[in-house]
């Protein structure tokens, strides 16, 4: 523990030394009178005062949460001396806080008695914490001598985007082969009724339509749509993060991408990631639990990185964008890096949705009528540039303030249908 | 504060009322700003003014051997215990239940304490005038005596490691 003098310490030297030099140099003893407790307190604080040797862990209930919910903690405090008082303060990253607002303890500590401080701690935003560092002020009866020292341990609280509200998600084009909850447009085993077509050996018996062959005068079978599963790649765009006011794209993002993800995998889709910014992060499409955690995983790692690099869809590998997966792009549409590699996207053919974070709200125009006008160009800018993705057979779906995933969704669902159907 | 500020003018002279009041107002903000800010420097700065003016007034008026000067010293204990006990909850910490009562007893404790030391002392020294030289030598003796003891124990102690 590094040692320090604390407040009173100087103060009172320096009241002391005053005291005493005037009493001999204007000869009242009074004076010296006055000075002498605070000499006696020095020469008592400073020569009384030993090292502590505090013992202090934290421990927390879980290690996984969503974002603003609430986590136990513990804070374990021993010490083999007597402490008169302790200040415990945690050191606590930005986006996580103390619930209660108690992230500073103070406290007495009889020897060898241990003390358990219950804290809660809180995640205001989605991403992974290290929550372990604690800072131990100790000081003694006479408050003249602080003692200071800084623990660090391993400890991550991960805080999970919370999730957004979705009813129904949009179903890619094209199915792959596995099975999956998606109605496969090609025929086959399946539970949809699809046509009838004449028996052929090979058939099954109970595929017969026996109705049907009655009409006929010939046996003819039920043909069905299978049930297959669909690939999914969210493509989150990590180039730039508009913000304000405590919301921010990349926050909606990743929340939106959280959401989608556990959504895609409940229906045994494979989901993967493409986190296509500064820095270039992929997740490999997958499938089951282990895969939603391997996902919000990364996505808790996002971060924009700034950099002028001139981006190419090229860089990311071809087994992170299997043929036939529809790409969920995530963003403000700001960056025309991203903009690009959307076109880039579209032009190879793969089904892709947008989902535009409308950054249109968080965005406020400069002074003046030049600022304004500026403002509406802008805003004149991106009409543009979504009817340019939509010209494309893209659909865009804007999500801003107000407003569910879902809903935003579900506006370009009949889009989507139709585009399909011009696209094929 | 007010109080200790308040002896000396009360008793004082006109002249150390007049000066002694403006030393007083400055003391009072000095206080007032270093509460306020959590300058501990300030608290020991509106101290000083506060003895300057009790210094002022016990040379100024020639007064013999003051009897209130273990009140005073007990004030200024206790003046200056508060000071820094309110800068030092200024820190956000959550402390326990008592704390501040506990606290509290233990100034009073201390204000107490000096109070009857401060007795004892001024008891002394009107001793010491009453015998003359020989008291006068063996109190400068005791009091070097005192200084070497609380140097070796410095230097025994060395500086702390981090």
């Amino acid at each position: 523990m590094s040692r320090r003098g604390g407040a009173r310490l100087g103060g009172y030297a320096v009241l002391a030394a005053v005291g005493l030099v005037a009493a001999l140099a204007l000869r009242r003893p009074e004076l010296a009178i006055v000075a002498a407790p605070f000499a006696l307190l020095l020469v008592l604080g400073t020569g009384l005062a030993r090292e502590p040797r505090v013992h202090a862990s934290l421990t927390l209930e879980t290690t996984r949460s969503l974002e603003g919910d609430d986590v136990a903690a513990e804070l374990r405090v021993e010490s083999p001396a007597r402490v008169d008082r302790l200040e415990l303060a945690l050191d606590l990253p930005e986006g996580i806080e103390a619930a209660d607002g108690g992230d500073v303890r103070a406290m007495r500590l009889e020897p060898g008695r241990e003390r358990v401080v219950p804290l809660t701690l809180r995640g205001a935003r989605w991403g992974a914490y290290d929550v372990g560092g604690i800072e131990l002020r100790v000081t003694d009866l006479l408050r003249l001598v602080v003692w200071e020292q800084r623990l660090r341990t391993a400890l991550v609280l991960k805080a999970y985007p919370r999730p957004e509200t979705v009813g129904r998600v949009l179903a890619a084009l094209d199915t792959q082969a596995f099975v999956g909850s998606e109605v496969a447009r090609t025929s086959g085993d399946g539970i949809e009724y699809a046509d009838l077509r004449d028996f052929v050996p090979g058939d099954r018996v109970r595929s017969i339509n026996w109705r049907a062959s009655a009409r006929r005068q010939a046996l003819v079978v039920n043909e069905r749509h299978p049930e297959r599963n669909t690939d999914v790649v969210l493509f989150v765009d990590t180039f730039v993060d508009v913000g304000l006011g405590g919301r921010s794209t990349l926050d909606d993002a990743v929340r939106a991408a959280a959401t989608l993800a556990a959504r895609y995998l409940e229906r045994r889709d494979r989901v993967g990631l493409v986190g296509y910014g500064g820095i270039l992060r992929w997740l490999r499409p997958g499938m089951g639990v282990g895969q939603r955690y391997r996902l919000i995983e990364t996505l808790l790692e996002t971060g924009v990185e700034p950099t002028f690099t001139w981006r190419d869809v090229n860089l990311v590998p071809a087994r992170i964008l299997p043929p036939k997966a529809l790409v969920v792009a995530l963003t403000p549409l700001v960056d025309p890096r991203f903009v690009a590699a959307l076109e880039d996207l579209r032009a190879r053919r793969f089904d892709l949705l947008v989902v535009e974070l409308d950054a249109a709200g968080l965005v406020t125009h400069g002074p003046g009528r030049v600022g304004r006008l500026a403002y509406r160009l802008w805003l004149l800018e991106r009409e543009v540039l979504r009817a340019r993705l939509e010209r494309l057979g893209v659909g865009v779906a804007r999500w801003g303030d107000g407003s569910s995933l879902g809903e935003a969704l579900e506006g370009v669902r009949t889009y989507r249908r139709y585009a399909g159907r011009a696209r094929a | 504060m007010g109080g200790l500020g308040a002896l000396p003018l009360v008793r004082g002279s006109d002249t150390v009322r007049e000066v002694g009041t403006r030393v007083a107002v400055a003391a009072l903000a000095a206080l007032v700003v270093g509460l306020l800010r959590g300058w501990p420097s300030l608290v020991t700065a509106a101290l000083l003014l506060v003895g300057g003016i009790y210094a002022g007034q016990l040379v100024a008026d020639d007064v013999p051997l003051d009897v209130a000067a273990p009140a005073f010293a007990a004030g200024t204990l206790v003046a200056a215990e508060l000071a820094y006990w309110s800068i030092d909850e200024r820190t956000r910490a959550m402390g326990e239940r008592g704390d501040g009562l506990r606290r509290l007893g233990w100034v009073a404790g201390l204000g107490v304490a000096t109070l009857v030391a401060a007795a004892v002392l001024l008891a002394v020294a009107d001793a010491v005038r009453a015998r003359g030289l020989g008291v006068d030598v063996a109190g400068a003796a005791s009091a070097a005596l005192a200084l070497l003891a609380a140097v070796l124990l410095a230097l025994r102690r060395g500086p702390s490691s981090a």
